[in-house]
């Protein structure tokens, strides 16, 4: 059980060009996409002969062409039918749920994530056609649901496979949809619910191996006891201290660890969802930080903007460590259960030596 | 517990970001006075609106390449602002056509940068920032570029303050004097543009005109002397930009989930409310058989 790299890992969430070739152990490469001829040509020259006062639209006409032209639409995109030889095909929405999968399937699952740029903003991901196509031919989707991964439903219900089996880590966990906090996988309870799920999932598709599959879920639930241990050898020393996040991502685990989070819910929201925060919200936080009366912030590396900047910037300035936290598994390098204790290792670090984290 | 706690949340003038928004809201009603007076005496609103949308490309660009939206606002209005000029907006014929389509042009090209800016950075809220404005996260270094953006565009009010208003009120009286019309109308809308891009900062690319139209034409209904018209116009929008920051800082209190509404919500809301009340407050002074002859912008916009 490696589960380390997931097999084909591509880079869906890389705007504006082609996916990466396949990574090897992967599919056969795809054709290419056919040309379409004269689209971009015609459209210039029909402008440009208008008249010299018609050149700038014209330049702005051809260049939207381009963009078009490279933009990641892909809706082309063929693909041999049976690439990995008999095996399970299986999609994990994000990347930490795809590396569940992959160490609970082993070797007789090849298994794509959706979204794993550690770039970019998940909850602004929007899916792209070649997304589309890996869930229509996947036997097994896992997705976080609570609206984080909502394209997910749109496109199953948009490509109905009755032997597709969907988790919903929402549904698992029973989780009310009204629920303000969608980042579910740093609580841990969760995975090795998920891992059991999945290992149930499988032997359903693949009944044969479901000894297999049940010895790696418990293999898997056996390898989170380090990051347990460490949570709760935390919680022991430093139940209670408080703390200030920019945003909700690690608030389960922080929870489990025994933290209080003192950071008004209104300012995560705003700060998740991308709207104009609250000045009172805003100065609350800043006081928060400039008057040491937090031991860390918690920093979402992959969520963003000018005012969680300013209060790195504050935190730096009153001497407050910084521990990042991550909406998808950071890679390469990790797998969820080094994910995990790395995270709690950081902000040990922090507490303890006043040491900062910002990168994985 | 004072009196004007039942009016205001406490803690109103004691925030360092509405502190911030205030100084913000005042540079930039300082600057859409005088520059919105011109541009409702020249009739060129639709200029400033198709300013604000090209506006929008420059600062989801800049956002994109990690710069302050405000320098993409800035470079993209000004560019823009020269070649509508050179291009020659005084041609009436085709004029909204070209500027339509390309307006939808430069917006889509918003969207895709935005999309860009959504899907490959951590950045968050690039489109309510850019399109709606994030007041109470304006940075302090980005205080002090608008302080330089406003300035720059007072300055050349100021230096053009003459041969402006005459070529905005009679093209032709201008030109007879010896007025460079077309320079002074490229050097106003290049103003515009400036004064487009410190508006979108507060209220966004897109209700940016709102506070330079609104308050200016509300003022050009109530006076005919071009000063009090310019003084009344910034008056005007400083007090619905305070006035909006103020409410939205309350409103921080109406809903039990603690999410205030927008700033620009508030503005743009304020700013209908004064022309309509700019348009009952002459209609009741000089009748309604009149109101026709009495709107002062046109009093002295030159037809061409």
């Amino acid at each position: 059980m490696s589960g380390r790299s997931l097999p084909n890992r591509r880079s869906y969430a890389a705007p504006g060009g082609r996916p990466a070739s396949p990574a090897p152990g992967g599919r056969p490469d795809r054709p290419d996409r056919p040309t379409r001829p004269g689209l971009a040509s015609s459209g210039h020259c029909a402008l440009r002969a208008r008249s010299a006062r018609l050149a700038p639209l014209a330049t702005m006409a051809a260049l939207i062409v381009l963009v078009s032209w490279c933009g990641p639409a892909g809706a082309s995109l063929s693909r041999a039918s049976t690439g990995s030889a008999g095996k399970i095909e299986a999609v994990g929405a994000e990347n930490q749920y795809a590396d569940v999968i992959s160490q609970v399937g082993g070797r007789y699952v090849s298994v794509q994530s959706v979204i794993n740029n550690p770039n970019a903003d998940p909850h602004s991901f929007e899916a792209s056609t070649s997304v589309a196509e890996e869930v229509s031919r996947a036997q097994l989707v896992v997705q976080n649901g609570l609206g984080y991964d909502a394209f997910m439903g749109k496109i199953e219900a948009s490509s109905p496979n009755a032997k597709r089996q969907v988790l919903v880590v929402q549904d698992l966990l029973k989780v009310p949809s009204s629920a303000f906090n969608p980042h579910l996988w740093y609580d841990p309870g969760t995975m090795p619910k998920v891992a059991q799920a999945v290992a149930v999932a499988l032997a359903k598709l693949e009944p044969s191996r479901s000894a297999y599959f049940k010895a790696n879920a418990k293999r898997f639930d056996d390898s989170l006891k380090p990051w347990l241990s460490a949570i709760a050898r935390f919680k022991a020393h430093y139940r209670g201290i408080p703390v200030a996040v920019t945003e909700p991502v690690g608030d389960y685990l922080l929870q489990a660890m025994g933290v209080r989070v003192l950071t008004p819910k209104s300012l995560q929201l705003a700060v998740m969802n991308g709207t104009d925060p609250s000045p009172q919200d805003i100065s609350t936080q800043d006081h928060l930080i400039s008057s040491r009366q937090v031991r860390l912030v918690v920093y979402n590396a992959q969520v963003t903007n000018n005012l969680t900047g300013t209060f790195l910037a504050n935190a730096k300035k009153a001497g407050v460590p910084v521990v990042a936290v991550y909406e998808t598994m950071p890679t390469p390098g990790y797998d969820y259960q080094t994910w995990m204790v790395a995270e709690v290792r950081a902000i040990q670090k922090a507490v303890l030596n006043k040491v900062s984290t910002l990168r994985f | 517990m004072n009196w004007y706690h039942a009016l205001l949340a406490p803690g109103l003038f004691a925030n360092p970001s509405v502190q911030e928004a205030a100084v913000v809201g005042a540079l930039v009603a300082a600057v859409c006075g005088p520059v919105g007076m011109f541009t409702v005496m020249r009739s060129q609103s639709f200029a400033g609106h198709a300013l604000a949308d090209i506006a929008s490309t420059g600062g989801s660009g800049a956002l994109l390449l990690g710069l302050s939206p405000l320098l993409g606002f800035v470079v993209f209005g000004v560019t823009a602002s020269g070649t509508m000029e050179m291009v020659g907006t005084h041609r009436r014929q085709g004029r909204d056509l070209v500027t339509g389509i390309v307006l939808g042009a430069s917006l889509g090209l918003s969207a895709l940068f935005l999309y860009l800016t959504a899907t490959s950075q951590t950045t968050t809220g690039a489109a309510v920032t850019i399109l709606f404005g994030s007041i109470f996260a304006v940075t302090s270094s980005t205080v002090w570029f608008a302080v330089g953006v406003g300035g720059a565009a007072l300055v050349l009010l100021g230096l053009l303050y003459r041969p402006l208003l005459v070529s905005s009120v009679n093209p032709e009286l201008a030109a007879a004097q010896g007025i460079p019309v077309r320079l002074v109308g490229l050097a106003h809308m290049v103003a515009l543009a400036l004064a487009v891009a410190l508006s979108a900062l507060t209220i966004g690319a897109i209700l940016s005109t709102a506070l330079l139209i609104g308050p200016a034409a509300a003022a050009l209904y109530l006076t005919r002397s071009p000063g009090r018209a310019m003084v009344m116009a910034s008056g005007v929008s400083l007090v619905v930009t305070w006035i909006g920051v103020a409410l939205a800082y309350d409103s921080y209190d109406w809903l039990p989930s603690h999410q205030g509404w927008p700033v620009s919500f508030f503005v743009v809301l304020l700013v209908l409310a004064t022309y309509a009340l700019a348009r009952v407050a002459v209609w009741r002074r000089v009748g309604p058989r009149r109101r026709k002859a009495v709107p002062a912008g046109a009093g002295w916009r030159g037809e061409r």
